[in-house]
């Protein structure tokens, strides 16, 4: 168990350094010096306190979604719909805030909207979640859909309700009282948009591996994800974990609905999907779908994110190609699972040529105990 | 590696035309740097427009310039992208979009040394609660009604009779004037230069976004389809899909027309092989480019107007149709110019409200 | 048999490793042309893995192979094919939804002008060698419409399409039904008769004996001997296989059955094509005796199964355990009432393979006390349960409880899995296929656990497809065709030939 998911990760690294040395090629293709380059990268996330907070508040939202699109993944589910719970997630706590931040004091507006906006994307991943329990509708079909509606949801709902007097596009800015943003965080990484989501994000993710790991919930939901048919042979009742999982995945990404909209933004704004949903599978698949990977990959993709702005004022790297570099990482790592087949194929030309006898053990390679089924994965997979 | 070779000299040849451009332009000396707005570089209106004003002055300055993409749309990330242009030394930052406005609010305090241009919008706190232009910002408007209006009586003109419609992005103050105008162009061409045009409260929509080519298409398609002739689309992407689907209908030989908008659009009509055929009638224009470099001309003369709020229409050559439109009849065209002649010297007043007019 | 036709395939001092393993130590034997020669070993003796070699699929560390006397690189299937050498794999490699010819010009495609696929032809040159070697398959039909037996065929036409003069058959009975295998034994004389040569893994002597000419025994993945199938006994062969003397008969004393444990009356299923499967089936199962279920697949087995055990919806009549209405209860509930069930699919069902066994043993028990309290896994407790059942039922894992249930051989997973099942303590175990895919070593120690649990006074369920285990292991055999009972026998009183005429339809007393 242990050894396994130690390779996973080390597949994201060789992704993320694939990633990298693609980048670098790239800027070496337009005449940048990619040492420069990623300097500059690393510089504009890191270099100041101010800038560290700026990296840590881009993580925030995409652990959350990094978390729901992983929690999913290990429960059978792709949630492709954590941008629409996100909005929706967003749109309830930005309502919740708005409203409550003139009645009630500032720890039960904060217990109100993060409550509220986890509750809206739950019910968001809900809907796919019984589609698919009671008519098998395809959840990634269904989530596409809340997606848009969400959309429309919020296109409508802000200007109808919460509506910035200036401007017909935003809600009201959201006042100090309501905000995630708390003062002693802020003084600690003066300047930046630092918010307690933080501190939502990372307790979610523990949250999230103890379900997993240590609840006969966790048990049953990866039960379900792995074998569908096992499950059900066994009595774990499979509908409802279909269910529950999607509701987790959408209270996760509402969650990031609230830290995204109420800590690092500072209204809603209509006519925008937000990208953290998307991104969220990216970061579940380099964190290889598990808790503290979504944690560690989502903080990459905030030095990431936060660095390729001062990477391009520094350097005359476009900003496209700053883009097309981190899009690049994504896609190594999304194709690690390509790349693991190609290292075993690699790994069995050479035993055939007779070389050395390599140590470790691939997926391709017939398990040790059954040295006599070696056709079977192929035939059966 | 050749081909390694061949950028490297390529980009030392800039370089060098670069800096010896540089020792050409007097003045003072500093760099530009552009925010853009959501959407690319090269979305054919506003950021594009803003990108050619920053570019076509530091140019001829000998100024070095640059544009950062923020990762969202959210005051955090323009002003990251603000304190990235700052921290390289730009300290002349251009922002086009009314979504610039609290991050502008920070960023004029936060960055006392830095000029800043905000493109259709003043700056205001998040809360909206206050809005101030410091002296270190200058806050441009336009008068996208008299732009519309003069798109509205050129169109009405060339097309005499016939229905036209409109599709707008969202329902923000700048596409709501440009409707209006549009409406109170064609309403003056009927009464008094004898065209006959109709139009339908149903065929004046907002799609809700900038963004969805297809629904543009789909909106663009359906209007077609109920005989409108010409459409003016202020809709960014959703008018790219406007667009396509009047070049898809010109390709098949119907007469179909589209209205452009912010920027001379005519090239993005061109449908024909021989390109000499486009399915722009004419654009409603805003002089985005123009008041871009007119910004950084003035602060390189020391004229930079901090603390004021501009406003670029008809009198000050700030909006109107392109210069040459292929698809207008000569006379058309001098027709037009007399109602923007009549315009400038405030003959004709066009109103920015509603009134009585389709939303 | 011309005992000294030239050889045609050979493989010398054949080395195969796999991590920490050796699947094949200087393994060498011969293929004549004209004889059908027998692999036999346990699972993990290194059949596959030769036979894998043999047809490209894996490179050897050492040894050479001749094909016609000549020394060949086999590095792809393709170089096998051109080889003349083809393979009807274990688990069928057919497009669902393509039809016969389809499948079979697969990669092959005859074009006309370059890009029409040229069906008709292929089809009448399918349709002209099923007929010469009397396979009997209709090129048109599509592969999810036909029956298993059928697409073995087809598998093996792909073979002969290919012009395949060396054919390995990789366990090619272990899908088929008692009168499949009988038609496969006439089409392997058939391609014998017709010039081709026969490589047949598998570890049935019966059909060894039945078949081959010679045999290569493997153990461990050494070569123990080739003897010559008419000289040898099939104890012989067997204690070569394994390594001692093994017992064929299952060793057992009469039965002493005591109240009913499980009452079935009337019940009508469903099956998956919204026909009855299962009509009116009613049976008793006491105490203290095992009941088989014997018929030809297909027959209702799977509906009566799904049925007791929850899977499926009964559409009409009664399921009592221990006399308490069951026929509406949902899976778990029968699993607490005493219910415990061995799936026919292992894979599919049976096991969660990307979980450990630890956690595979307490599939049906985590929520319970003392692996669970308020919803938290009590992870000692476990893996204490689990290495329980792994000693006693002497599953065999590189990693212990800790080895993902994948990674185990089919033997060591159906041990794991009957040791859950038993250790649930049930009054009914209901056990479909259990030795399905394995050695005689682990049949032999399945059989002697299930006649076990009888003798501890519980009920048990058995449905086997292979006749010789439902008439070794049961005391009383409930026969079904086409989802109907067509009756009850005592073991003890009946033969092959009755039950096998019984499983065609024929009711007991109506022959003549």
């Amino acid at each position: 168990m242990k050894i396994r998911i130690r390779r996973e990760y080390v597949l994201s690294l060789v992704a993320v350094l694939l990633g990298l040395i693609a980048g670098a090629i790239l800027m070496l293709a337009i005449g940048s010096n990619p040492l420069k380059g990623y300097l500059y990268l690393f510089q504009g996330g890191l270099m100041s306190i101010k800038r560290i907070g700026n990296t840590l508040a881009t993580a925030t939202p995409l652990i959350l979604t990094g978390l729901s699109v992983a929690f999913a993944f290990r429960t059978g589910l792709f949630n492709i719909g954590a941008a629409g719970q996100m909005l929706m997630g967003g749109f309830a706590a930005t309502g919740l805030a708005l409203t409550l931040e003139t009645v009630l004091p500032r720890p039960l507006v904060l217990l109100c909207t993060i409550l509220g906006g986890t509750l809206a994307g739950a019910l968001w991943g809900l809907i796919p979640g019984l589609l698919k329990a009671r008519f098998n509708v395809n959840e990634v079909v269904a989530t596409i859909m809340m997606n848009w509606i969400a959309f429309w949801t919020v296109n409508d709902g802000i200007p109808a309700y919460v509506r910035d007097p200036n401007q017909e596009t935003q809600s009201r800015g959201i006042s100090a009282v309501a905000s995630l943003k708390a003062d002693w965080l802020t003084s600690l990484f003066p300047g930046s948009y630092i918010n307690l989501g933080l501190f939502l994000a990372i307790l979610a993710a523990l949250l999230v591996a103890f379900l997993l790991d240590k609840t006969t919930l966790g048990y049953e939901l990866k039960a379900v994800g792995f074998n569908r048919n096992a499950a059900e042979y066994a009595g774990i009742k499979v509908n409802r974990g279909v269910v529950l999982s999607m509701m987790i995945a959408g209270a996760l990404a509402g969650l990031a609905g609230v830290v995204f909209y109420t800590g690092y933004a500072t209204n809603m704004q209509i006519g925008v999907t937000p990208s953290q949903g998307f991104d969220g599978i990216a970061v579940s698949l380099l964190g290889a779908n598990a808790p503290a990977g979504a944690v560690v990959a989502a903080l990459f993709f905030g030095v990431l994110q936060s660095g390729k702005g001062f990477m391009n004022a520094m350097t005359d790297i476009p900003p496209d190609i700053a883009d097309t570099i981190i899009a690049t990482v994504i896609y190594f790592a999304a194709t690690s699972v390509l790349m693991e087949r190609i290292w075993s194929a690699w790994r069995r030309k050479r035993s055939a040529k007779g070389a050395a006898a390599p140590a470790a053990a691939g997926k391709e390679a017939p398990p040790p105990a059954s040295p006599d089924a070696p056709a079977a994965p192929k035939g059966g997979a | 590696m050749t081909a390694r070779k061949t950028l490297f000299i390529l980009f030392a040849v800039l370089l060098t035309v670069a800096m010896l451009a540089g020792c050409t332009g007097g003045g003072a000396k500093f760099k530009v740097g552009m925010v853009t707005d959501a959407g690319t570089i090269d979305d054919k209106s506003f950021n594009q427009g803003t990108w050619e004003g920053v570019k076509a002055a530091a140019t001829k300055l000998g100024l070095e310039y640059k544009y950062l993409k923020p990762s969202g749309t959210t005051e955090a990330d323009y002003l990251k992208e603000i304190g990235n242009l700052y921290d390289a030394g730009f300290k002349m930052i251009v922002c086009p979009g009314f979504k610039f406005s609290s991050a502008i609010y920070a960023a004029q305090t936060q960055y006392k040394d830095a000029k800043f241009v905000l493109i259709d919008a003043s700056p205001s706190s998040a809360d909206g609660k206050t809005t101030k232009v410091e002296t270190n910002t200058v806050s441009i408007f336009f008068a996208e009604h008299e732009s519309g209006f003069v798109a509205g009586v050129a169109t009405a003109l060339q097309l005499q009779t016939g229905e036209v419609g409109f599709i707008g992005g969202m329902e923000i103050p700048p596409v709501q004037k440009f409707n209006w105008g549009f409406q109170q162009g064609i309403k003056y061409a009927n009464d008094n230069l004898g065209t006959a045009i109709t139009m339908k409260a149903e065929n004046f929509v907002y799609q809700g976004t900038f963004s969805d080519v297809a629904a543009g298409q789909q909106l663009a398609a359906a209007m077609y389809d109920k005989g409108v002739d010409a459409i003016f689309a202020a809709a960014g992407g959703v008018g790219v899909g406007a667009i396509n689907e009047a070049k898809a209908r010109a390709v098949k030989g119907e007469q179909v027309w589209i209205v452009g908008v912010d920027v001379d659009q005519y090239a993005d009509g061109i449908w024909d092989e021989a390109k000499t055929k486009s399915i722009i009638l004419t654009s409603a224009m805003k002089g985005i480019t123009k008041a871009a470099s007119d910004m950084i001309n003035l602060e390189s003369q020391g004229k930079f107007p901090g603390g004021q709020t501009l406003t670029f229409d008809a009198k000050n050559d700030g909006v109107g149709i392109p210069a040459t439109n292929p698809n207008l009849t000569a006379d058309v065209s001098s027709k037009v110019a007399k109602v923007f002649a009549d315009l400038k010297a405030g003959k004709i007043v066009v109103s920015a409200e509603q009134g009585s007019l389709f939303k | 048999m011309e005992a000294f036709a030239e050889p045609i395939v050979e493989m010398r001092n054949i080395r195969k490793e796999f991590p920490g393993i050796v699947a094949n130590d200087d393994v060498t034997f011969t293929l004549r042309k004209g004889e059908v020669h027998a692999l036999l070993g346990e699972n993990g003796a290194g059949k596959s893995t030769l036979m894998s070699i043999l047809f490209g699929l894996y490179q050897p560390e050492r040894g050479t192979i001749l094909v016609r006397g000549k020394e060949v690189r086999i590095t792809d299937p393709n170089v096998a094919n051109a080889l003349g050498i083809g393979m009807v794999h274990q688990h069928f490699k057919l497009v669902h939804n393509f039809t016969v010819t389809e499948n079979i010009i697969l990669g092959r495609e005859t074009r006309r002008l370059g890009v029409v696929v040229d069906t008709a032809a292929a089809s009448r040159r399918i349709r002209s060698l099923s007929e010469r070697y009397g396979l009997n398959v209709d090129p048109d039909a599509r592969i999810e419409d036909i029956s298993v037996g059928m697409q073995q065929r087809v598998e093996i036409l792909k073979m002969l399409y290919r012009d395949a003069e060396v054919l390995i058959f990789d366990e090619p009975t272990s899908v088929l039904t008692p009168q499949e295998i009988h038609e496969l034994m006439k089409i392997m004389r058939g391609l014998i008769a017709e010039g081709k040569s026969i490589l047949l893994i598998s570890h049935k002597l019966k059909e060894i004996k039945e078949i081959a000419d010679r045999c290569t025994v493997l153990r461990r993945g050494r070569v123990v001997g080739t003897v010559d199938v008419a000289a040898t006994t099939e104890a012989r062969m067997a204690e070569m296989m394994v390594g001692r003397e093994v017992s064929f008969t299952v060793a057992k004393g009469p039965a002493s059955p005591g109240d009913v444990v499980l009452r079935i009356e009337g019940l009508d299923v469903m099956s998956t094509r919204k026909v009855l499967g299962l009509k009116g089936f009613s049976i008793e199962v006491r105490a203290g005796e095992i009941v088989g279920i014997a018929g030809i697949d297909g027959n209702g087995q799977a509906e009566l199964v799904e049925a007791v055990t929850g899977m499926r919806r009964a559409e009409a009549g009664r399921i009592l355990l221990k006399d308490r209405d069951i026929t509406h209860d949902p899976v778990r509930q029968r699993i607490r009432e005493g219910m415990a069930h061995i799936p026919e699919d292992r894979h599919k069902h049976g096991l969660v393979l990307d979980y450990t066994i630890e956690d595979n043993m307490i599939l049906e028990r985590y929520d319970q006390e003392p692996f669970s309290k308020n919803g938290l896994l009590h992870r000692p407790e476990i893996r204490r349960y689990a290495q329980g059942i792994v000693d006693s039922f002497d599953v065999r894992a590189g990693e212990g409880v800790d080895s993902l249930a994948r990674s185990l051989s089919g033997g060591n997973q159906q041990k794991a899995i009957v040791g859950r099942e038993i250790e649930l303590d049930p009054d009914l175990l209901v056990a479909v296929q259990p030795t399905r895919g394995l050695d005689v070593g682990a049949i032999e120690y399945i059989h002697k656990r299930l006649v076990e649990q009888r003798d501890s006074g519980k009920a048990v369920l058995l449905v086997s497809l292979e006749l010789d285990e439902v008439l070794s292991v049961s005391d009383r055999i409930a026969v079904l065709n086409h989802g109907d009972l067509i009756g009850i026998v005592d073991a003890a009183a009946t033969n092959e030939n009755e039950i096998g005429l019984m499983m065609t339809g024929v009711r007991k007393g109506e022959v003549a």
